[in-house]
């Protein structure tokens, strides 16, 4: 009897339906939208006016070059490492990822799906902070879009690689947002979130050029300034991007 | 497996939660196409054992096979062929009836229609409602039949009927039934006496986490020198089930 079961693993078809159903999940379930979203935009907000006027290195102002590189980062941690892996756990918590465990379904492909509509939020938030940037405030695009994209991703792809990890090993929706919470503000504060890296400890200020969040502020704004990003912040983003995706998938539990 | 090998094959499995022992010794063999179903009071180990032999929990001790299938070595395969429905389990919330059907025909390679699905349950009005505005035995409902969606050849369902009107319990029935004439295996853990009655082959009842007897609803009865499936389960677990659950 075992030998008529041909394997079967669900494929791109049931990927896109997944994404069409976690899509219709954010979009009626709005308010998990409004700080990712509405945070970085109020700080864009308040300090462009001033930062838009102050040139600070080749003709760029220090809305380019700090200011726009910290809210990108912001929208992408947001959404990648709070938003993301609370949706997981509260489905772990009310039973629907044991209710897929019994499926033909893989956890890998409920993780992509997440993944998918979350950085359809990520583009929708930059899009729109770019945007007002741009149009309101007259800053100018990267100097190379290809390097800003690529740079972009790879910033995608560690946020969400800790946001798996979150995931995988928080027991609960709200120790989720805690552990989320708590490892963003912690990458944040290491990676000139509350103010440049150089105010902080020298050994402290290293680290976290090396961590994600400091590395792709500073990777984002030598792309959007045009010189070279340094192999350093590569190297960090795409070390998360392995450990994190690595220990996400051994760690990752149905219930 | 060959025609003789049981579809369900549970040989001495134990399972304990910290201190707490679930499943003490419990073994199962159902037969393919057999209506197998299983009784007992609350702590009894049900769930649990049937959990085991989904494959969501790892047994502490002995040995689960499913069409064969060892169901976590082979889970892709096994997963294919096994419909459970859970007791709590719970959907995505913000979901239409529909959307929800489309998403788990969407696992399978020959899935059933959701028109015939939506209308095994009777929820083909409710098809444009979002899961959290259905009432309980609605969720109910749409539990059983996405256990159905992908044409299982075995079936798991625990507490089919809990918190569903007669009605309801009564279209259920009918579905397990056409389950049986299509040849399909069922574990079927139950509360309701009259259920069991009806719909189950032989009958395993579980007392503190061990098998106490496995035969046939007559032979229960028989066994136990009563009239009712009910004053059977009390004689033979020392126990009755309507109180006890």
């Amino acid at each position: 009897m075992t030998t008529a079961i041909t394997p079967h693993r669900p494929g791109v078809r049931a990927l896109l339906v997944l994404v069409g159903c976690e899509a219709r999940m954010v979009v009626r379930d709005t308010a998990g939208l409004v700080v990712p979203l509405g945070l970085p935009l109020l700080i864009l907000l308040t300090s462009a006016g001033s930062a838009g006027n102050q040139v600070v290195a080749d003709g760029r102002t220090a809305l380019e070059v700090y200011v726009l590189p910290l809210v990108v980062t912001m929208v992408v941690a947001m959404i990648g490492i709070i938003n993301m892996p609370s949706f997981l756990a509260y489905y772990r918590r009310s039973g629907i990822l044991r209710r897929l465990a019994v499926t033909p379904l893989s956890p890998a492909l409920v993780l992509a799906a997440q993944a998918i509509v979350s950085v359809a939020q990520t583009l929708v938030g930059i899009t729109v902070a770019a945007g007002v940037a741009v149009l309101v405030f007259d800053a100018r695009p990267p100097a190379d879009v290809a390097v800003a994209l690529g740079v972009l991703a790879l910033t995608m792809a560690a946020m969400y690689a800790i946001g798996m990890l979150v995931a995988a090993v928080a027991p609960t929706p709200n120790s989720a947002v805690a552990l989320g919470l708590v490892t963003f503000f912690l990458l944040g504060a290491l990676g000139g979130m509350f103010g440049g890296r150089q105010a902080l400890p020298d050994p402290l200020a290293d680290l976290g050029g090396w961590l994600p969040f400091g590395a792709a502020v500073q990777a984002i704004s030598s792309a959007w300034t045009g010189s070279a990003v340094g192999g350093a912040h590569l190297l960090g983003l795409g070390a998360t991007v392995l450990v994190g995706t690595l220990v996400a998938g051994l760690l990752f539990r149905w219930e | 497996m060959t025609s003789s090998e049981p579809a369900v094959l549970a040989e001495n499995l134990a399972k304990s939660y910290r201190h707490i022992q679930a499943v003490a010794q419990v073994s199962l063999r159902v037969a393919p196409g057999e209506t197998m179903g299983i009784l007992g009071t609350n702590g009894a180990g049900k769930t649990t054992t049937i959990e085991m032999i989904a494959g969501l929990r790892v047994p502490d001790r002995g040995r689960v096979r499913v069409l064969g299938l060892d169901p976590r070595r082979d889970r892709a395969r096994l997963r294919q062929v096994l419909g459970v429905q859970l007791q709590d389990a719970y959907l995505h919330h913000a979901l239409r009836v529909s959307e929800l059907v489309e998403l788990y025909r969407s696992f399978y390679p020959d899935p059933r229609p959701a028109d015939e699905l939506l209308e095994l349950v009777d929820l083909t009005r409710q098809r444009r409602t979002i899961f959290e505005k259905l009432s309980g035995g609605q969720k109910q409902r749409l539990s059983i039949a996405l256990a159905l969606v992908g044409r299982p050849r075995v079936a798991i369902l625990d507490e089919l009927t809990t918190g569903l009107d007669p009605a309801a319990r009564r279209r259920m029935w009918t579905a397990i039934e056409q389950l049986r004439s299509e040849g399909v295996t069922v574990l079927l853990v139950s509360h309701a006496m009259e259920e069991v009655d009806r719909l189950c082959d032989r009958v395993a009842v579980l007392d503190a986490g061990r098998v106490v007897a496995v035969d046939t609803p007559a032979g229960l009865r028989a066994r136990a020198g009563t009239d009712t499936l009910d004053d059977a389960f009390v004689t033979l677990t020392g126990k009755d089930l309507e109180e006890a659950t």
